[in-house]
């Protein structure tokens, strides 16, 4: 029997409740030294623009990744707590998606991701003020590109315009390019084929990316330790990320 | 002020020139549209319609199809390998490009017509290795000289033929009707 998509209906989440996702990432904030190789690969991997100074002191910083950092402590005896690498954690029941008016920002089946469709969004910033990661970036300008900067750009992904919201996608353009490759050949996709920008550039392999709904992967195995944190899953909000972190 | 305007509006004279405007105004959106339907020169007049006739394959130039996203579009020393042995290459007006090409040894700038907008990412493999011909979407061009769409490459018309794919298969159906299989 056909299963009833509830996503038409506006009953989001009520099917993703009991639905593991499909990728998922391991984060160990032990191994993390916020070198921000991620936050830099992942600008240039998916045509990040750079918002210069003054943009950045309104707070209109766009990073789909970027690195935390606390304290613990009063003044004389402050200590910085481990850094924690802070991305779009891929919602399983995500509160950006059921406050967008155009459906701009929907969830996929078949990948059991959060997408953006650019060309969907109309720009009311809804998401990004529902989103208790504030992981979303939006573009405020059509930001300048100086000359040789251009020829850098990603063609796998779309360029994004002024008045749209945009945030970290798992690097679908590799899961797609991945999962086509393996199609070509006639096999199934294996663990650890290849990575998003953020996990291939970690020097300390603190990123591990994969299939969670395949108990033997690499981010499985890493997900099921002790040291394994979901972050404000008190939300009901399934995230996909598990941090890693000795406490 | 906004009286006088008004009641010249519903004289006769006024009513006419109205429509006049709303004619102006129409006219312009119908020829905007026209003008972003019409197919661009390329540099050379390429004549599809022979070089099918000759048997030659769409994937012997456009052999990016079958392996990956991008069909691509001949380089001037393909078309060379074929033509250096005909005679009409040198004495040909409209092959005049094609050897000042090669004398120079820059690409031909071809004007790709069959493309997608930027947010939409297309994928020439999947849709061979579903054992779809080129002419399914190209068209047939063994009728046709200068590349035309036959049809407007539109999401209506690309999620048509996924639906009608996909069939019963409910699984197929959600991997090919999900918004990220084409935007990211």
């Amino acid at each position: 029997m056909k299963p009833i998509d509830l996503n038409i209906i506006g009953a989001k989440g009520a099917i993703a409740e009991e639905a593991e996702g499909k990728w998922g990432m391991a984060i160990d904030e032990d191994l993390c030294t916020g070198c921000q190789a991620c936050v830099a690969a992942c600008a240039m991997e998916n045509n990040i623009s750079f918002v210069g100074e003054e943009d950045a002191a309104y707070g209109r910083t766009m990073h789909w990744i970027r690195i935390e950092r606390f304290w613990e402590g009063e003044y004389p005896d402050v200590r910085t707590t481990s850094f924690q690498p802070m991305l779009c954690q891929q919602c399983g029941h995500a509160p950006c998606e059921p406050v967008c008016p155009v459906f701009a920002t929907v969830h996929s089946q078949a990948d059991e991701l959060n997408l953006q469709v650019y060309n969907r969004c109309v720009g009311t910033r809804y998401c990004g003020n529902n989103c208790p990661y504030q992981v979303r970036a939006f573009n405020w300008r059509d930001y300048e590109r100086p000359e040789p900067l251009n020829n850098q750009l990603n063609p796998d992904v779309t360029v994004r315009q002024r008045g749209v919201m945009e945030k970290c996608t798992f690097c679908i353009q590799r899961i797609h390019q991945a999962e086509d490759t393996a199609k070509s050949e006639g096999r199934e996709l294996q663990d650890g084929e290849f990575d998003p920008a953020c996990a291939q550039a970690c020097p300390a392999d603190a990123i591990v990316f994969g299939r969670v709904d395949d108990p033997d992967s690499k981010v499985s195995q890493l997900s099921r330790q002790k040291r394994g944190v979901k972050h404000l899953e008190d939300l009901a909000t399934l995230p996909r990320i598990t941090y890693l972190k000795e406490s | 002020m906004v009286k006088k305007i008004f009641s010249w509006l519903i004289s006769p004279l006024g009513w006419i020139s109205l429509l006049i405007l709303a004619l102006i105004v129409f006219s312009g959106i119908i020829w905007g549209i026209n003008l972003t339907q019409i197919t661009p020169e390329q540099p050379i007049e390429f004549p599809h319609d022979r070089h099918i006739s000759f048997g030659i394959q769409c994937l012997y130039c456009h052999q990016g199809a079958s392996r990956g996203p991008v069909a691509g579009l001949p380089t001037q020393t393909k078309c060379w390998g074929c033509h250096q042995q005909l005679g009409i290459t040198k004495t040909s007006v409209l092959l005049k490009p094609l050897v000042q090409a090669i004398e120079k040894n820059e690409p031909i700038q071809w004007i790709p017509v069959a493309t997608v907008p930027d947010f939409v990412k297309f994928n020439h493999r999947p849709h061979i290795a579903a054992s779809l011909n080129c002419e399914a979407c190209h068209g047939d061009l063994s009728k046709l000289t200068i590349y035309e769409n036959p049809q407007i490459l539109n999401m209506g018309w690309c999620l048509d033929c996924h639906v009608e794919k996909a069939g019963d298969d409910y699984e197929k159906l959600v991997k090919l009707t999900d918004c990220g299989t084409c935007h990211y």
